[in-house]
């Protein structure tokens, strides 16, 4: 009887735990056998679930995305999206005015009119604000415009905010253009482009054109901006797996490092180095598309953890269009094939002898960027920050820190990734990792180089020189050109060199480690001033300014503050005789003939690069 | 098990999983890696730090509850024992877990949590139905 009941106290309070545990036994098995918990998933063709969705499982990775730029590329326009003030500002720019304020509504529009027919003509944009692209450099504006495409057409707007600058700009200032005539609409209106078959597809996460045989667009996106998916792939067949909470809890025991090895998601951490830059390199790395009809239809066809290349193919100085071929892309790339353009970082690192042409232990992005925990401006890995960038394979042993005999202070990255690279109005440092070798380019003005952008007043061939002397590895200089007897490399580059050599010039120039004292720079930069591209104008206004401020002169401050690098020739005039006033003479005013044989070379090197 | 035997175990778990609260306090003071930039692991071991103390506490209502409503012998024999794996599992189940954890989830051991929380329901549950007579002969031996 006594027995009879202490089985049933047994049953009471240890039964339910053991019926729990032989059920989980049981689950446990049936989801450890179960191929559809951990084998191979169709991918291709999953619905996109949207960062919400994976913010619910992956808090850490949604909130460190959240604070990219990536995130705020392309947005809708209202509240904290919009950068610009729309509040009345007007732009007066190449004989239109642009004004961007607010409807009733408080919906922000533009409206563009030309500035001779008095107030009176038809204006030539008039569009409410739709969305905004960028937020790091500069926002560029959305608006619904039918323009014969129907009513899905999308155009980028013609004016842009500057969030450096704190201004609006014309999009004729941010690509490598002449300016164009005043008055001219299509000039104005060179970079009104359709946002349906261009911006949207590496602005936005998964999208699709949906170009139709008739011209009309019906595009949509798996989500606005650059979203989880965008790197990872749409996810419902991940969402779908991992419903089970059994699934989950056995990753860790199943997969080991189940992130890496969960083949129902693309995770660029568990790739290898060269397949996971291929995920950056889909928008980090200008290509052309196997079938272009493809991606205006339905997107880019890659699908992040399969092979980049099969659909489309990385653009190099080389590369070939059309039958006959023919290689329109030469000017987008330095004469060694290095690219001098940004969004051609991918083939940087591609052309890198660090990359080892992608075989394992490569290095790929990851190895310096990430998309999570890192710093938002570039998404710089902490833990990859100066010199450790390159301290996981060169360790000090082998290579000293300073053994290009600059003391620590010069990181890596000032010789090995030098700012040669023009993008978003500004220079920037190359993905092509190489070591400085100013010998092999003395006697050329087609390329600039690591060490002259440090020592702005030394020629090539001192920098040769000065490499032997320190003992380190470079070719022997030829022999010199005439100029660079008598003009530093920096000097030559800006009165002399393309578009892009003079914004990197003055870039240079720009920079507080840079040799020369500031009102020296100035004085060089003064005729940057007058430059007929308006991208070098910004250039060169920044640096003075940034010049300027190292000087501690506020004369000089604000005189360059005065200047408006897209206001009317007149009145920029008027900001370059003053700064002439206060820095002196420019470097070859005592030689005009030097002065006209750099101006002639410039004017035939006139170069038209815009997206 | 005695009643004294439940009362000095359910002191060892307060003091063991208080223990482990020092020890999260420490890696939270070394800024130790694995513990600071790791938040599933973070939360589980604070789950098992957390639950095990209060939950050794809760043994200790249990013994003290068992003797005061005379609770009969049978009963609170298993009861006990019940109670104090039903804490422990709790505890070592979250802590475990989370050591041992996948990209979203805590790990296998994470299962010992919804056993343990079983034992200790049907123990409460029976500690509150279960009277000084009921399925125990007239007399017998209380626990």
């Amino acid at each position: 009887m006594a027995a009879g009941r202490a089985d049933l106290a047994f049953v009471w309070l240890f039964g339910p735990a053991i019926v729990f545990a032989l059920v989980a036994l049981v689950a446990v098995a049936w989801t450890i056998a179960d191929d559809d918990a951990w084998g191979p998933v169709e991918r291709r063709g999953a619905a996109v679930v949207q960062s919400a969705t994976c913010a619910r499982c992956h808090p850490d990775e949604h909130a460190s995305w959240r604070r990219t730029y990536h995130r705020t590329m392309t947005q809708e326009a209202r509240g904290d999206a919009l950068l610009a003030p729309f509040a009345g500002e007007r732009l007066d720019y190449l004989g239109f005015e642009a004004t961007m304020d607010r409807d009733d509504e408080g919906r922000p529009r533009i409206r563009i009119v030309e500035r001779s027919g008095g107030g009176e003509a038809a204006p030539i944009v008039d569009a409410r604000v739709v969305m905004t692209v960028g937020s790091h450099r500069y926002q560029q504006y959305l608006a619904a415009i039918d323009r014969g495409g129907g009513a899905g057409e999308i155009w980028r707007l013609p004016v842009a905010w500057h969030v450096g600058e704190g201004r609006w700009i014309h999009l004729n200032g941010a690509f490598l253009e002449p300016e164009g005539t005043i008055g001219a609409a299509d000039d104005y209106l060179r970079h009104l482009s359709r946002w349906n078959d261009n911006c949207v597809l590496c602005h936005n996460t998964e999208p699709r054109p949906g170009a139709r045989a008739d011209g009309r667009f019906e595009t949509a996106l798996g989500e606005i901006g650059i979203a989880c998916e965008a790197c990872h792939g749409p996810a419902e067949a991940h969402i779908e797996r991992h419903r089970s909470p059994l699934r989950r809890v056995l990753a860790a025991a199943i997969e080991g490092r189940a992130h890496a090895a969960d083949p129902s998601i693309a995770a660029p951490s568990g790739l290898t180095g060269a397949r996971a830059s291929e995920v950056c390199g889909r928008c980090h790395g200008n290509r052309i598309a196997r079938d272009l009809g493809a991606v205006l239809r339905d997107g880019d066809g890659f699908l992040p953890g399969e092979e980049l290349a099969a659909v489309s193919r990385p653009i190099f100085a080389d590369s070939t269009l059309g039958d006959p071929p023919e290689a329109p892309f030469g000017e987008r790339f330095w004469p060694d094939g290095t690219p001098r353009l940004s969004a051609y970082e991918y083939q940087g690192l591609l052309l890198s002898p660090c990359h080892q042409g992608g075989a394992e232990g490569g290095l790929g992005c990851g190895d310096c960027h990430s998309m999570h925990r890192a710093d938002p401006a570039m998404q710089v890995r902490e833990d990859r920050r100066g010199a450790a960038a390159c301290r996981g394979c060169h360790d000090e042993a082998a290579i000293p820190a300073g053994h290009g005999g600059h003391g620590e202070s010069v990181t890596c990255l000032e010789c090995h990734m030098p700012r040669i690279t023009y993008g978003l109005v500004q220079g920037m440092i190359t993905h092509r990792i190489a070591s400085p070798d100013p010998g092999a380019l003395v006697g050329r003005d087609d390329q600039p180089d690591a060490c002259t952008l440090c020592h702005v007043d030394r020629s090539r061939a001192w920098a040769a020189a000065a490499m032997a002397g320190l003992g380190l590895r470079g070719s022997a200089p030829g022999p010199e050109r005439e100029a660079e007897a008598w003009g530093s490399r920096t000097m030559l580059d800006l009165l002399g060199g393309d578009p892009i050599q003079r914004v990197l010039a003055a870039d240079a120039l720009a920079r507080p480690r840079a040799t020369m004292e500031p009102r020296s720079r100035i004085a060089w930069l003064v005729g940057a001033l007058e430059d007929e591209y308006p991208a070098v104008r910004l250039a060169a206004t920044r640096a003075i300014r940034e010049n300027a401020r190292q000087s501690g002169d506020r004369a000089l401050q604000e005189a360059i503050a005065a200047f408006d690098f897209l206001g009317p020739v007149d009145a920029r005039l008027v900001v370059v005789d003053r700064l002439r006033e206060l820095v002196g003479p420019g470097p070859l005013d005592a030689h005009p003939e030097r002065l006209e044989a750099l101006a002639a070379a410039q004017e035939r090197q006139l170069i038209w690069i815009g997206e | 098990m005695t009643a004294e035997r439940h009362i000095r175990a359910s002191l060892a778990l307060v003091a063991a999983f208080l223990a482990t609260g020092l020890w999260l306090e420490a890696m939270y003071g070394l800024r130790a890696e694995g513990w600071i930039d790791d938040a599933i692991r973070r939360e589980f071991l604070r789950l098992g730090h957390s639950h095990g103390a209060l939950l050794g506490l809760l043994n200790l209502g249990l013994a003290w509850a068992l003797e005061r409503l005379q609770t009969p012998a049978a009963w609170a024999r298993r009861i006990r024992p019940a109670a104090l794996t039903g804490a422990l599992s709790v505890g070592l189940g979250f802590i475990a877990g989370g050591l041992w954890h996948g990209p979203t989830d805590p790990g296998p051991p994470i299962l010992l949590v919804p056993l343990g929380a079983l034992l200790l329901l049907t123990s409460t549950v029976a500690l509150a139905l279960v009277r000084p007579g009921d399925l125990a002969p007239p007399g017998s031996e209380q626990g």
